[in-house]
């Protein structure tokens, strides 16, 4: 078999989180009873007409800044034409050949190496009602709830070439639109759906292959899942003599499979044209540049930044940048530039998170900043006190705050690193492990680690760890 | 000019019935005809006219504007609170 | 001389001298539509209940000496394309024949506020679409002035109903000359106001970019002072415009010395009937006599008016009736299998003929391979045909053509050729096309002893100078006989 590449381009339909719908001042709200949340505009009723919703030219335009965008401040909406029963009106009113953002890129890691993915477009528009099944009764029921929700759509550049990059690129996009705050990006909610254009070619080759559109894709690892299958079953009607057709093909997760929808020819013909119910969009200059210094530094960019300044691994950096409290918590130790970056991280991911984890709280309703947090591992850095008193002195800290050397010196928890002291230690705790001792002797290794642990126990937690087990080596090499 | 007109039927979802095929086709063939007597011109054409901004509606939310039996009222087919329509799935 | 007889502004009078009640006032119109609606037939539903509880409301009020608007009892017909909480609105279509709305217009908000007697909704061409009525699904308008004649349309109703003394003043809707051209056949006033100036919130779209819901009635005053209680700015609409609007009535007054009139050649071309033309050419004649200043304009790209209408006002009706689904609303088909078919069926059976035809000449030139030569091209042609207007309106006030090429034709004459019947709207489309006000006058009888019309073009926003010269010329007339002889 020929050696494949797969060629993948992604459209994301995220709904924004906007008070009111897109064209109406009715609620954007999830989950309520069927067609509550519903006036004769988003109805399609005769005789009404669209009014646009300033913030979700608003959430594009910042959506459009934080994928390095074009933001056309000129731009207008159009209707795509079609009939279904989700969508009232018979059109839905998106954009067409002048989309409010254009030629972006996204910027994200895969397996520690920076990959990036163009964005051909960002555009607004309404999302349609959801229809409902029931084997019991014949029809089909619509509810309209959703009619007009707004959406926006981001097309991506065919620059994915694996499921593995697929997965990570619709997950920046997601970290995005939730540290940008314009989606709540509830995927069990279908706040965030994709549409996955599959192509595959052989190795070596620029032409793209025939692609296909596989639609009705509700989460990412639905969409990993998508890929891997279609993209096999392209390779296996190539390596078969068939050909690969255009078409649109709907993707079912339960089965596992992609089942054709529509070929090419009989395509829907959307009849686009300028929608004659809204005048040209004009955003301000300074309303543009306004929105773009709203814009905090992205997951993407701190996930980049971790790695290359601070070495820590992809992982570590992404759980840190992932998360808004945490990444500044990070980024305001540093500035402090007392400890190590990597052990920031540790105390970040392991107690911190643990803490927040179980007690439900946010870092920011603690007594924990910064600067305690960097005194804390500063102290353990410089062995004044071990690793666990530390974390007994975090303890204190996030829970009640106070002075750390206070608290050191209340709990006695100041490491103890006396050559004397320490010897004297080693020396009763050979007393009482001679079996041990053996051990070692005979190559068990790890016998040491566990005389170590028998002197820490016995100092009570004070000893100096590093001084231990420098003076177990020694004397176990003397017996 | 010929037109396709069961194709422009099918995307108007119309159906127009045999005996009135031929007049159809004879009426829209003679507006388009009417239509295509448009010259060429090469003026520049831009479909955005920015000295008209829109002025966009501030993003608040009014609950409770319409009861829903109100809205519904017209429907041909409405049962447990939903519009009905032939089974779209399988 | 009875109350129906009168114009608005005379009965507003009246209403305020307390020399008749409001209630009397209903009560005539409506004795009149008893009277001739048979013959007529204007109104497609007539609402003498709640006409009369509204005309008693207005006399209560007047009587504890509320402040009341000079129009608050006078009694108004609506076409039937304005939305009417409460009270069916058809489009005069089968597809809508049992449709009601669950809100207001924002036109009608403002006639409420203003106190008006709403008496029902007024025959017209299906979605508006026709220039003789005859399109509509409900029952054929009867022209007033010749019950063998059309009252001309999509406006039909409005127009007859005003001639024939049915309804003292109307409210009608122009996409493409549906207000003028009626009110011409009919020997009335008809307004087509600047597009944006009246909330379209409301009125059942035909071609969004194009229509605009305006008055008609039997003088220049009255025209004005509806015009005054339906324009401005409405938040629902984004299209229109937020600017202040001035009370035209208020501020009528005579203009003809030094107002320079634009008399553009291609109007007058071979199309138009000679005795049309004499009549227009004797009306700028009499403005010259008064004062004004005639001058031979050129607006080359009318030729293509007619064309370029077509394309973009059928691309938009294919889009905005497609909604007509028989979903949410309007009429389902009784016997279909599966969704496709029910939406086939239901459209097929709801619309008429010529709505068919536009929504299919529409989805035509919106369709993939078409869209770059026809509705691109209508576009270049509009904008060319705009900033023509625009170069004229830089050396002339108004313009002044004739409404129709001819008086009324012969109900069926024309209805079985579409192409004949959309030159009807040869002298009209312009003004929709570039968004401008024009207004109707009837300029005399032909030898048929039918109403012919004058059109007066203004410049965008400018109706006050388009009604003060309307309101000149009436003048010059010694004022309009409006209503119908005939009956």
């Amino acid at each position: 078999m020929k050696d494949y590449e797969i060629v993948v381009g992604l459209e994301v339909h995220a709904e924004l989180n906007t008070e009111s719908k897109i064209f109406c001042d009715c609620k954007n709200a999830f989950g309520l009873e069927v067609n509550t949340q519903v006036c004769p505009v988003c109805m399609g009723m005769p005789g009404t007409l669209p009014t646009l919703n300033e913030k979700v030219v608003e959430y594009a335009i910042k959506m459009g800044h934080a994928l390095n965008c074009n933001i056309n401040r000129i731009c207008k909406q159009d209707r795509k034409n079609y009939f279904y029963p989700d969508l009232p009106k018979a059109y839905q009113i998106s954009q067409a050949d002048v989309p409010l953002c254009e030629n972006g890129k996204l910027e994200f890691m895969v397996d520690g190496e920076i990959k990036t993915v163009g964005i051909t477009r960002i555009h607004i528009e309404e999302d349609a009602g959801k229809l409902l099944h029931d084997d019991s009764f014949a029809g089909s029921l619509v509810d309209m709830n959703r009619c007009g929700v707004p959406l926006i759509e981001i097309v991506s550049e065919p620059d994915i070439r694996s499921s593995a990059e697929a997965k990570a690129y619709l997950e920046t996009i997601k970290s995005i639109l939730q540290y940008i705050g314009i989606s709540d990006c509830k995927m069990q909610e279908g706040s965030i759906r994709c549409d996955v254009n599959v192509s595959v070619r052989e190795k070596g080759t620029s032409e793209f292959g025939t692609r296909s559109e596989m639609k009705n894709v509700n989460s990412f690892s639905a969409a990993v899942r998508g890929i891997e299958y279609e993209a096999k079953r392209q390779i296996e009607l190539i390596e078969a003599g068939e050909k690969v057709i255009q078409e649109t093909r709907r993707w079912d997760d339960a089965k596992g499979m992609s089942f054709s929808m529509r070929s090419k020819e009989d395509a829907q013909d959307y009849r686009y044209f300028p929608e004659p119910d809204l005048l040209t969009i004009v955003v301000d200059e300074e309303k543009i540049s306004e929105i773009k210094n709203s814009i905090p530094e992205l997951p993407n960019a701190k996930i980049k930044r971790y790695v290359t300044d601070f070495k820590l691994t992809q992982i570590d950096a992404t759980l840190i940048a992932e998360d808004m409290e945490k990444s500044a918590l990070f980024d305001a130790c540093n500035t402090l530039n007392i400890c190590k970056p990597k052990n920031i991280s540790n105390w970040i991911l392991a107690d911190i998170s643990k803490f927040v984890n179980e007690t439900g709280k946010n870092i920011s309703e603690t007594k924990l900043t910064p600067e305690l947090l960097c005194a804390i591992i500063e102290k353990i850095e410089k062995n004044v006190i071990s690793n666990s008193a530390g974390k007994t002195v975090f303890m204190e800290i996030i829970e009640n705050g106070g002075n750390i050397d206070e608290i050191i010196e209340k709990r006695g928890l100041a490491q103890n690193s006396d050559t004397d002291f320490i010897e004297n230690l080693v020396k009763e705790v050979f007393a009482n492990n001679e079996k041990s001792i053996n051990d070692y002797k005979n190559g068990k290794t790890n016998a040491l680690g566990y005389l170590v642990g028998q002197c820490m126990k016995a100092s009570k937690g004070k000893a100096n760890p590093g001084i231990v087990k420098e003076t177990v080596t020694k004397m176990l090499e003397a017996e | 000019m010929n037109i396709d007109i069961k194709h422009i039927a099918k995307l108007s979802r119309l159906k127009i019935e045999d005996e009135k095929l031929d007049k159809f086709e004879k009426d829209m063939k003679s507006i388009v005809d009417m239509v295509d007597k448009l010259p060429e011109i090469n003026d520049s054409l831009s479909l955005l006219d920015p000295t008209e901004p829109m002025t966009l509606r501030s993003d608040m939310a009014v609950t409770n504007k319409f009861k829903r039996e109100d809205l519904l009222k017209n429907a041909p087919e409405v049962q447990a609170g939903c519009l009905v329509v032939p089974k779209t799935v399988e | 001389m009875r109350l129906y007889e009168k114009t608005a502004s005379e009965l507003s009078e009246m209403l305020n001298n307390k020399e008749c009640s409001a209630e009397e006032l209903c009560k005539d119109v409506l004795d009149r539509i008893n009277e001739t609606e048979n013959k007529v037939g204007a109104y497609v539903s007539v609402s003498h209940e709640s006409a009369l509880e509204n005309a008693q409301k207005i006399d209560t009020a007047r009587q504890r000496g509320e402040k009341l608007h000079p129009l608050a009892g006078i009694p108004i017909g609506i076409k039937d394309n304005i939305s009417t909480k409460g009270i069916r609105t058809t489009c005069s279509s089968k597809m809508l024949e049992n449709y009601v709305p669950p809100f207001n217009a924002t036109v009608i908000n403002k006639i409420n506020n203003a106190g008006m007697t709403i008496l029902g909704k007024m025959n017209m061409d299906e979605f508006a679409m026709g220039s003789s009525t005859e399109t509509s699904y409900m029952h054929l308008t009867r022209n007033p002035h010749n019950t063998d004649c059309v009252p001309g349309g999509s406006s039909g109703g409005s127009a007859a109903a005003v001639s024939a003394g049915e309804a003292i003043v109307t409210l009608g809707s122009d996409t493409g000359g549906s207000i003028r051209q009626p009110a011409a056949l009919c020997g009335v006033v008809g307004l087509k106001p600047t597009y944006g100036s009246v909330s379209r919130y409301g009125l059942i779209a035909f071609a969004s970019s194009l229509d605009q819901i305006g008055p008609m009635g039997k003088s220049v005053r009255d025209v004005a002072m509806l015009q005054s209680v339906i324009c401005g700015h409405d938040k629902y609409d984004a299209t229109s415009k937020a600017i202040e609007y001035p009370d035209y009535a208020s501020n009528l007054k005579e203009n003809a010395k030094g107002l320079k009139i634009g008399i553009p050649k291609e109007y007058f071309g071979s199309g138009i009937d000679d005795e049309v033309k004499d009549s227009v050419m004797k009306a700028i004649k009499e403005f010259e006599l008064n004062g004004a200043e005639i001058k031979e304009i050129t607006l080359p790209s009318t030729e293509y008016a007619i064309n370029t209408y077509y394309i973009i006002a059928s691309a938009e009706a294919s889009s905005n009736l497609a909604r007509f689904d028989g979903v949410k609303y309007g009429y389902r088909a009784e016997n279909y299998s599966g969704l496709t078919d029910m939406y086939e069926k239901t459209r097929s059976e709801g619309f008429g003929d010529e709505v068919k035809r536009r929504i299919m000449l529409g989805t035509f030139v919106l369709s993939s391979g078409y869209f770059d030569a026809y509705y691109k091209k209508a576009i270049r042609i509009q904008n060319r045909i705009s900033s023509e207007f625009s170069s004229a309106f830089e050396e002339c006030d108004i313009i002044a053509t004739p409404t129709v090429p001819a008086s009324a034709f012969k109900i069926g004459e024309n209805i079985n050729d579409p192409v004949k019947m959309y030159y009807n709207d040869v002298c009209t489309v312009t003004a929709n096309i570039a968004g401008l006000p024009a207004i109707s006058l009837p300029c005399g009888m032909d030898s048929k002893n039918m109403p012919m019309g004058l059109q007066l073009i203004g410049n965008k926003f400018a109706e006050q100078t388009l009604l003060n010269s309307a309101y000149t010329y009436e003048k010059i007339c010694g004022g309009f006989d409006a209503l119908s002889k005939a009956l």
